[in-house]
């Protein structure tokens, strides 16, 4: 247990760019748009006149209203920090087996009295756990330093910002359902971060190009020996993979619904689950047959990057 | 006495290549191992099998372990320096020692400050600030630091100047190697470490060509240096090998009594980088 931490400190370390820096830098620029529209707003809108109608009248809508909006803001605004998570994550995990192999470190990691097994068990833990966990606690800090540049603007107009919406809104339950759905897609998402491992592993070099060549010449052939048989195109390995993405327990989309807009989990275009935003639905999705064939997957693609990895310094 | 490293036709293939070809092999421990042999002769192959880094044939234990299935058990009584500067680049010192002090239960940090404070590298360096004698030094240090039964070196000072290689050979002599240790080292340089060998492996081809402690070699082989008149003489006992230096020549001989050769000309003990010439373009020894 004590390596394995210490393993993933050490991912942590190398990637500290992508892991930490990079979630800062989209808080960062949250909060500077902010400001922006604020400056903007005060500069052409005499005296906030129209600001202050704006909370007058909001202020005036019942606090359900209020909170329901709040809760749809607060969650996303969580998009953004969700995919640029999605980004590093992918690429992360593409290097991950490559890089030391590369430089020839892994001579130097191989040195160490810790097992191939706990080597891409620390890699995994990183994708899974460490990187949504920092994303998630600077979204959550974030979500804090605006709500209270907010409150100062609501405060400037004269109108108080604890009955206007801090006192309505549900902070931390928006905060827990994002992080839930971290956690669970990490999970959802094993069978693809087990390919990406078994080619971090595998590819001689460009491991960008050996992840997506292969599924993408797969697919091709497959539509095309479907459209020679039956002169339709059909379902294809792009269609498994997009089918997998819109049924993943992450909130990836807004929809406008009934007049006002609602966030889902994944992409609410398949009816295998139920995309509104709940724990229930999350939590389905982990004990469903797609997942345990997800996992039978992910498990082979895991054992095969171990095969390598464990005869990775051979030459 | 158990040996550190004991092998029974160990081979190991690539492809159609027979890289290391049925060696039979046993390490005792409070050894210093040259093992020394031609580009491709096998060397590194059949020390990735002692390290559990690579897949082989026949059998192998190291201190008592499977290599290939025990690694990580291995590495705790096993180090290595595999090449010169394979310490992740992009690392801090710091993080190094750390890291290494959380995986490695037989590091010591003070042990390995001692060395680095020797040095002119500091904890805040990043790996690839530092020029490659300084990596060595900072491997060698966290290495030393260890307190392991067998440490392996593959040619651990290519590329580096005189100055660290001679100092490197110097703190692993006084600093690291006592009698309960063994080191085995692979190296082209091989003046630098033939005063400090207790035993030499020689490879061909997949083959061990010579094992001998230094005591036997001093014993067995003999090099006379001879006038042109007599050569034909000393070509009469069989040299194993023969040159030609300043108008003299030198003969090789394996297993010829000194008291039979004196009468011809100057006597000494061959050096082992001659030695190892006269073995791989000699017969075999």
């Amino acid at each position: 247990m004590k390596r394995l931490l210490a393993l993933v400190h050490r991912e942590y370390w190398e990637n500290k760019g992508a892991f930490r820096t990079t979630p800062m830098v989209i808080g960062g620029l949250y909060i500077v748009f902010l400001l922006m529209s604020i400056f903007t707003t005060a500069h052409f809108d005499n005296e906030l006149y129209t600001f202050r109608e704006a909370v007058r009248l909001l202020a005036e809508q019942p606090a359900e209203f209020r909170a329901a909006h709040g809760y749809e803001v607060m969650l996303g605004s969580s998009l953004f920090f969700t995919i640029v998570l999605a980004f590093v994550v992918f690429f992360y995990l593409l290097g991950a087996l490559y890089d030391d192999r590369k430089d020839r470190s892994i001579l130097f990691w191989k040195s160490l009295p810790a097992s191939d097994t706990l080597t891409i068990a620390s890699k995994l833990l990183a994708a899974m756990v460490l990187a949504p966990l920092i994303f998630w606690l600077v979204f959550v800090l974030t979500q804090i330093v605006m709500a209270v540049i907010a409150s100062i603007m609501v405060l400037s107009v004269g109108e108080n910002p604890w009955t206007l919406f801090l006192s309505v809104l549900n902070p931390l339950k928006a905060w827990s359902i994002l992080l839930v759905s971290y956690l669970a897609a990490s999970i959802w998402f094993l069978p693809i971060y087990g390919w990406l491992l078994l080619v971090s592993a595998f590819a001689p070099r460009i491991p960008l190009l050996f992840a997506v060549l292969p599924p993408v010449a797969f697919a091709i052939l497959q539509i095309w020996i479907d459209f020679l048989r039956t002169f339709t195109l059909d379902s294809s390995l792009f269609g498994v993979i997009g089918e997998w993405v819109a049924n993943s327990p992450a909130i990836l989309t807004a929809q406008v619904q009934d007049g006002r807009g609602t966030l889902a989990l994944g992409a609410p275009v398949t009816a295998d689950f139920d995309h509104a935003v709940t724990l229930a639905n999350i939590l389905d999705r982990l004990f469903s047959l797609h997942m345990l064939i997800g996992l039978a997957v992910a498990a082979v693609f895991l054992g095969g990057a171990l095969w390598l990895r464990r005869r990775a310094a051979e030459s | 006495m158990i040996p550190i490293v004991s092998a029974r036709g160990l081979s190991k293939r690539y492809g159609r290549t027979l890289a290391v070809d049925h060696i039979d092999l046993e390490i005792p421990p409070g050894r210093i191992v040259g093992l020394i042999g031609p580009n491709g002769a096998g060397k590194t192959s059949a020390l990735k099998a002692i390290l559990g880094l690579a897949t082989y044939d026949g059998h192998l234990s190291v201190l008592g372990r499977n290599p290939s299935r025990e690694r990580a058990a291995l590495m705790e009584d096993v180090c290595f320096i595999a090449d010169v500067a394979v310490l992740p680049r992009w690392i801090r010192v710091w993080q190094l020692i750390d890291v290494t002090e959380r995986i490695h239960p037989r590091f010591s940090r003070a042990r390995c400050m001692e060395y680095l404070a020797q040095t002119k590298v500091t904890p805040e360096h990043r790996v690839k600030q530092l020029s490659k004698g300084m990596v060595a030094q900072l491997h060698l240090a966290l290495v030393m630091a260890i307190d392991a039964r067998l440490l392996v070196l593959d040619e651990p000072t290519l590329g580096l100047d005189i100055l660290y290689r001679k100092q490197f050979y110097t703190s692993l002599l006084n600093d690291y190697f006592d009698e309960q240790r063994t080191i085995v080292i692979t190296t082209h340089q091989v003046e630098e470490v033939e005063h400090i060998l207790t035993d030499l492996i020689f490879i061909r081809d997949g083959k061990i060509a010579l094992q001998a402690t230094m005591e036997e070699v001093e014993q067995r082989y003999t090099e006379l240096m001879v006038r042109p008149d007599r050569a034909d003489e000393a070509r009469a006992l069989k040299p194993l090998y023969e040159r030609e230096l300043f108008g003299r020549h030198i003969f090789l001989y394996d297993a010829v009594g000194r008291d039979r050769l004196a009468g011809l000309g100057e006597l000494h003990t061959p050096s082992v980088a001659d030695l190892f010439v006269a073995t791989m373009k000699g017969g075999a020894a």
